[in-house]
């Protein structure tokens, strides 16, 4: 699915922002104690699949969507990479827990990357040591925006104005069970 | 149970059974009620004699290797220390030899233990302690480029060095600072102690 030519415009658009953002299929590269907490955001209380996350895909070749979650260490680096580099455009990465979005407490060790992002383009960092399910729900929800406001023919990393910050005078994401998504305010 | 030894008979047999004189050179750890191991020092040049004595003594019978690593006492030298269990017993002991800082060496206890293979890999990757006797010395965990021993205390741990440490500076934000000196964590230099000189300037 290349770049399609902008005179189609706004409903082709709209449609493939739609389907990509409730159908990720996520690929957990869990590598710690945050991917327990992953897997406890999967199962029933939390639920993260309530939110069209599912299924999980058998592998990066398969997957949409891949949340490292965990330390990332010098020698797994060149892994991540290869798993990076063998999904499928459009795909997003969301880096869960401190580890992964800047080394966390591991920041003084002789053997951690201090951050996927030094190797990988990261769409959505959730914080936490760990962080709680909720918080990769919302985690998310902020990628679902995203994705709403993509244009068509880029993953959410390539695109600057879709990454600036986007502060919302009102939050109006009425609880986890109707998620009000609307794209990013660039 | 059978042969049910307190940690000071534990070590002292050992010592009894070394020759070594008894008493000295063994001390008692704590670890709470119950679980408390004798430590018992022997000399580098017996530490296979002893490693062997320790599995095959009737009285302590540790068929059970557990860890082995070592211990960096910076000017004392290096601890190697090997942790070791009874399950008939249901006693432990620890075996702990000293090695000087430069070219320490002990001989490998591989044909008593097999499983300490690995663990011989990484003290010799993490504190450079060469086990002669060893099958295979490769590194175990590092990856293949890396250069030093990372366990040693004089291993700098640079990664503030090259950049600042992006979280909070002191408890309580900057408002905290100036109140007393900023805790470092061992390892990590003083800013301005280690590196190039125009480094972050």
């Amino acid at each position: 699915m290349g770049p399609l030519p902008a005179v189609l415009g706004e409903p082709i658009r709209f449609t493939l922002n739609w389907g990509r953002r409730y159908s990720l299929w996520v690929f957990n590269f869990g590598l710690a104690c945050c991917a327990v907490e992953f897997i406890a955001s999967s199962v029933g209380r939390h639920d993260l699949t309530q939110l069209g996350v599912a299924p999980f895909a058998p592998g990066p070749q398969q997957a949409d969507l891949m949340v490292v979650s965990g330390t990332v260490t010098d020698k797994l680096a060149p892994a991540i990479k290869r798993a990076y580099d063998q999904m499928p455009d459009p795909k997003y990465v969301i880096s869960f827990g401190a580890c992964a979005n800047s080394g966390g407490p591991y920041w003084d060790s002789y053997s951690v990357t201090k951050g996927v992002d030094q190797l990988i383009p990261v769409d959505v960092y959730v914080p936490g040591c760990p962080p709680r399910p909720e918080a990769l729900l919302h985690g998310l929800l902020r990628l679902q925006e995203k994705l709403a406001g993509a244009p068509d023919d880029s993953s959410g990393a390539a695109d600057p104005g879709a990454r600036a910050d986007s502060s919302r005078a009102d939050s109006s994401l009425a609880g986890l069970t109707a998620p009000v998504v609307r794209p990013l305010t660039p | 149970m059978i042969g049910a030894m307190t940690p000071e008979e534990v070590g002292n047999r050992l010592l009894a059974v070394l020759g070594l004189q008894e008493g000295a050179d063994m001390t008692v750890s704590g670890g709470g009620p119950g679980h408390a191991r004798a430590t018992v020092d022997v000399p580098a040049d017996r530490w296979v004699e002893a490693l062997r004595a320790a599995r095959d003594d009737a009285e302590l019978a540790c068929d059970f290797f557990d860890w082995l690593s070592a211990v960096d006492e910076q000017e004392r030298g290096f601890a190697v220390v090997a942790h070791l269990w009874s399950t008939r017993h249901r006693h432990g002991l620890l075996v702990r030899t000293w090695l000087p800082r430069e070219a320490p060496a002990v001989a490998s206890v591989v044909e008593i233990y097999p499983g300490a293979a690995w663990h011989e890999r990484e003290t010799h990757e993490m504190f450079g302690i060469d086990f002669p006797g060893h099958p295979n010395l490769a590194p175990l965990l590092l990856p293949p480029e890396f250069e030093g021993h990372p366990l040693r205390k004089d291993f700098v741990l640079a990664s503030r060095v090259a950049k600042e440490w992006p979280g909070t500076k002191e408890p309580g934000g900057d408002a905290g600072a100036g109140r007393r000196p900023p805790m470092r964590p061992p390892g990590v230099p003083a800013p301005g102690e280690w590196g190039p000189p125009d480094l972050n300037q």
